[in-house]
């Protein structure tokens, strides 16, 4: 069966600092990681970003991908979702012949979700997001089940097919160190511009085929705790308490 | 549905406004909610959804008139998809939970939670504790908060008799809106609250709940 | 002390610190009167207790003051993560918490930080990280206080490379039992000048004084860090790889030695999954350094060794998502056993002698007819044995740690590495030192704290 795992390098989240002055983020304090969503995706490998992403996808061959593409060009920078989902489904359409796409529910940076479905419509293949387990596979069809709100349901897809898959579906291994170092001697294929302009319309690549368009950045107000004390008798103490809630519309 | 129309699409939208030219401004978090980014969508039609329960529905208004418009839609054969069951989801997983209402040492015994209970359902929030009561076997391990249990982070956090050990502290800091109802000024947890009451959460929570029922229209 | 000597002070208190900030209610106290030592040795706290928690330097010492003045017992306190009742109040009087004094200063040029005693382990670890600097230690459990950490010379994982505690501590800023403010120490990496008492104070269990201030070294943060699981069949094949590993020149942060039983029921406590599942001995090793090429280098060389001592594999943890998942995993070992746990021991040996000591502990365990959970910090020597409930009641759990204690000092060890006395350990010290050697600790004791006042417990 051939398994092509979209996968993309984000910052450490957690490192990244948030300058509120600027409004601008400073990804220079954080390393680099596998989206950690991509983790539990992960069996072959496709990504688009700089060449700084090779290191992700070596990681990636470590966990047990046969092979790495790394789509990279200036042409493709600054893409949104619509214009990343196109890229990837060329790719997708150059590499030819496959049975399952599988991609994590979004990326810690962008928090879309929206590429994996995207990408399926694209290719025109059926999907399903919010995987949170395989159920069956057989040569024709995947069983799943994924969740939506408060239910999860078993859908069954047949293929080829596109899913993306929550931290649920299993638990990512860890590369053995000869994985590891066996795969930091694979060379990675490098796909550009020109690579997927057989297969698709380049103008539908990076910033110029991007219909959205990122305004302004800001970094959300309430940083400081408010450290507000709410007296009175229990009533009030309730009323006041229900207002709280009503505000952050949580009721 | 964007894909298919090749426009763009903003998802989990926080907040939508209009610009002078009458363009959709898309607000959405983006980094793990870490920043806000503002977006317009450059080609037509703008689409966005909104994230659950950010916007409040408006009051019925019986006097508007729109024109309602049917169509017969064609269920196309062979989409590859088939929902064979639908499974509703049972149990707590609290490091999901949008709300959690939490309780401490001050709970004077293990029926007690009955009370936060009635409290966190009425709010469709789960149950959270500190670890004391969970190495007495009050309750379960699944609903302990800290370094030592699950690391949440809803959008509310209501910590009941919780004094606010470094230990607990880890598993919750992260929370957006933190309420603290604690007898002793001095806890910790105070100091990282948002809003705190000093008092006996046998005093609050019934008072709160009676409140709640009565904004939500189930008791006058 | 009549309780009436208490009352009279509260007003007192109250003047210093403010009145929000004495506590005199026991139910809003009960978290003060514990440690995390397992409920069956853990000390009785005594009944009638005030609870205080000043803000400054300054206030501690006129609490100090009064408390001597009136002869009234003072327990400090930290963050209460100890393992041998070390901060229980025993006897009545005031327990001091300095958890409002809580601020940490990076001094990024001389590579450390000046920390009030009350900030947790936590917010050093982090302080450090956002001035791109690293603390290395980690004993376990991150809401411990720095003072704590101090006073009880912590130790934990991570600690080959570097050391425990007293080899972080650069300055204390300390109030004496008689309330004058001492500064020993500084932000030099040598000082020469006569008695070391600041060595002296770390590792007295808040007999000798109050810690309040303490400059303490930082590192450069290393470029790149795994974490590496392997497992063995067989314990005897992990334990012959630490000694190799360690003579082979390469230097890791940390190297601890579990058993699978042990670390599946800790992701099983976390809701979590641990990394490995087969294997019985596994050995978990941090190692750091300025490249990914030159720790990926000692990673080889550690599987060569392993390899031959037949590991079954060797993984490797990268993120640093997965790092910490592995390392707070190992962390609660303790917490996942404690409800049914009657004691912890941390029993320290030659590192060459630790394959012996478990196999002595497995001896003992199968006498008594009990399962001894065990692990530990391999490349210290230091192993952790529960004793659990099964052992029965309390006189055998007790005759099962006294023997575990023999055993360790036969192998040439010590009953604690780690944990330190506290108020549980002490009946076993006439084990591990002469007659003379405890007069003269009496005596430092009486010189420090002449009317005994400062964590009372009979040393």
């Amino acid at each position: 069966m051939n398994i092509i795992v979209l996968m993309k390098q984000v910052p450490e989240i957690e490192k990244v600092r948030f300058d509120p002055e600027k409004g601008r983020l400073d990804r220079s304090s954080a390393g680099a990681t596998t989206n950690p969503f991509d983790l539990n995706a992960l069996e072959a490998a496709v990504s688009m970003g700089p060449m700084k992403a090779e290191e992700m996808l070596r990681d990636a061959i470590a966990r047990g991908a046969d092979r790495a593409i790394l789509l990279s060009d200036e042409m493709f920078a600054g893409a949104d979702t619509l214009a990343t989902a196109y890229t990837l489904s060329a790719a997708i359409k150059k590499i030819g012949s496959f049975d399952l796409v599988i991609c994590g529910e979004k990326t810690v940076d962008g928090d879309t979700a929206q590429v994996g479905p995207e990408v399926a419509e694209f290719l025109n293949i059926p999907h399903v997001a919010f995987v949170e387990e395989i159920l069956q596979v057989d040569s024709c069809s995947i069983t799943v089940k994924a969740r939506m709100e408060r239910s999860s349901y078993i859908i069954r897809l047949s293929l080829p097919a596109l899913i993306t898959v929550t931290k649920d579906v299993n638990n990512p291994r860890l590369p053995t160190l000869r994985d590891k170092l066996r795969a930091m001697r694979t060379p990675i294929t490098i796909w550009g511009y020109k690579d997927l302009a057989e297969v698709a319309d380049p103008r539908y690549f990076g910033f110029e085929g991007s219909p959205t368009r990122v305004v302004k950045v800001y970094t959300p107000t309430a940083e400081r705790r408010r450290g507000q004390m709410i007296s009175g008798q229990p009533e009030e103490i309730a009323q006041k308490i229900v207002q709280v809630l009503l505000e952050n519309k949580v009721l | 549905m964007a894909a298919a129309l090749k426009t763009g699409l903003t998802a989990d939208c926080v907040d939508l406004d209009l610009d002078d030219d009458g363009n959709l401004l898309q607000i959405r978090p983006a980094f793990s909610g870490n920043i806000m980014a503002q977006i317009k969508t450059r080609t037509k039609p703008q689409m966005a959804t909104v994230r659950y329960r950010v916007m409040k529905p408006l009051n019925r208004d019986p006097c508007r008139r729109g024109e309602v418009i049917v169509r017969e839609a064609e269920v196309p054969e062979g989409t590859g998809i088939e929902i064979l069951d639908k499974v509703e989801i049972m149990g707590v997983n609290i490091s999901e939970a949008d709300i959690i209402v939490a309780a401490g040492r001050g709970l004077k015994s293990p029926e007690d939670f009955k009370l936060l209970q009635e409290l966190a359902s009425l709010l469709g929030g789960v149950l959270g504790s500190s670890r004391p009561l969970v190495d007495s076997g009050w309750i379960g391990k699944e609903h302990q908060v800290g370094f030592s249990g699950n690391v949440v982070k809803p959008k509310v956090y209501m910590a009941f008799g919780i004094s606010g050990a470094p230990q607990h502290l880890f598993g919750m800091r992260d929370s957006d809106i933190i309420i603290a109802v604690n007898k002793d000024p001095s806890a910790p947890i105070i100091g990282v609250s948002d809003y705190y009451v000093v008092g006996d959460l046998y005093e609050v929570i019934p008072p709160l709940i009676n409140e709640i029922k009565r904004v939500k229209g189930l008791v006058k | 002390m009549p309780s009436s000597t208490l009352n009279t002070v509260i007003e007192d208190l109250k003047g210093i610190v403010g009145e929000r900030w004495v506590i005199t209610q026991r139910e809003l106290m009960e978290s003060y009167l514990r440690d995390e030592t397992p409920d069956p040795v853990r000390p009785k706290p005594a009944e009638n207790l005030v609870l205080v928690k000043p803000s400054s330097t300054e206030e501690v010492s006129l609490i100090l003051k009064i408390a001597n003045d009136r002869r009234i017992p003072v327990f400090p306190v930290g963050g209460r993560t100890g393992l041998v009742g070390g901060s229980v109040p025993t006897e009545p009087g005031i327990i001091l918490s300095l958890e409002r004094m809580n601020r940490i200063e990076v001094d990024r040029d001389n590579l450390m930080a000046v920390a009030e005693a009350g900030a947790t382990l936590g917010e050093l670890i982090k302080a450090a990280e956002d001035a791109g600097l690293f603390f290395p230690p980690h004993p376990g459990d991150e809401g411990a206080q720095i003072g704590g950490l101090i006073a009880t010379n912590a130790g934990g994982a991570r600690a080959i490379k570097y050391g425990v505690m007293r080899n972080y501590v650069r300055g204390l800023e300390v109030v004496l039992p008689t309330s004058e403010v001492l500064w020993l120490g500084g932000k030099t990496l040598k000082n020469n000048v006569g008695y070391d008492l600041m060595q002296l104070i770390i590792g007295s269990e808040g007999t000798l004084c109050v810690i309040t201030k303490a400059v303490i070294r930082l590192f450069p943060k290393s470029k790149y860090m795994v974490t590496l699981v392997i497992p063995f069949n067989k314990r005897s094949d992990a334990l012959k790889s630490v000694p190799a590993i360690l003579r082979s020149g390469v230097m890791p942060l940390a190297v601890e030695y579990v058993q699978i039983n042990e670390v599946l029921e800790a992701a099983r406590h976390l809701n979590e999954s641990w990394p490995v599942q087969r294997g019985f001995a596994q050995l978990i090793i941090i190692l750091d350094g300025m490249s990914q090429e030159e720790v990926l280098g000692a990673c080889e060389e550690i599987s060569k060794i392993c390899e031959a001592n037949n590991a079954l594999d060797i993984f490797l943890a990268e993120t640093s998502e997965e790092q910490s998942r592995i390392l707070r995993i190992r962390s609660n070992i303790y917490t996942a056993l404690k409800p049914n746990m009657v004691d912890i021991l941390d029993v320290t040996v030659p590192p060459s002698r630790l394959e012996e000591l478990m196999d002595e502990v497995d001896a003992i365990g199968s006498k008594y007819g009990v399962y001894l959970p065990a692990y530990g910090h391999a490349g210290d020597g230091n192993l952790h044995v529960h004793i659990m409930k099964d052992a029965g009641n309390e006189h055998v759990a007790k005759k099962i740690k006294d023997e575990i204690y023999e055993e360790a000092i036969r192998l040439g060890g010590t009953i604690t590495g780690e944990h330190g006395l506290g108020k549980i350990r002490l009946e076993n010290l006439q084990m591990v030192l002469s007659e003379k050697h405890l007069d003269l600790l009496r005596s430092i004791k009486r010189v420090f704290d002449p009317n005994n006042i400062l964590n009372p417990r009979g040393l």
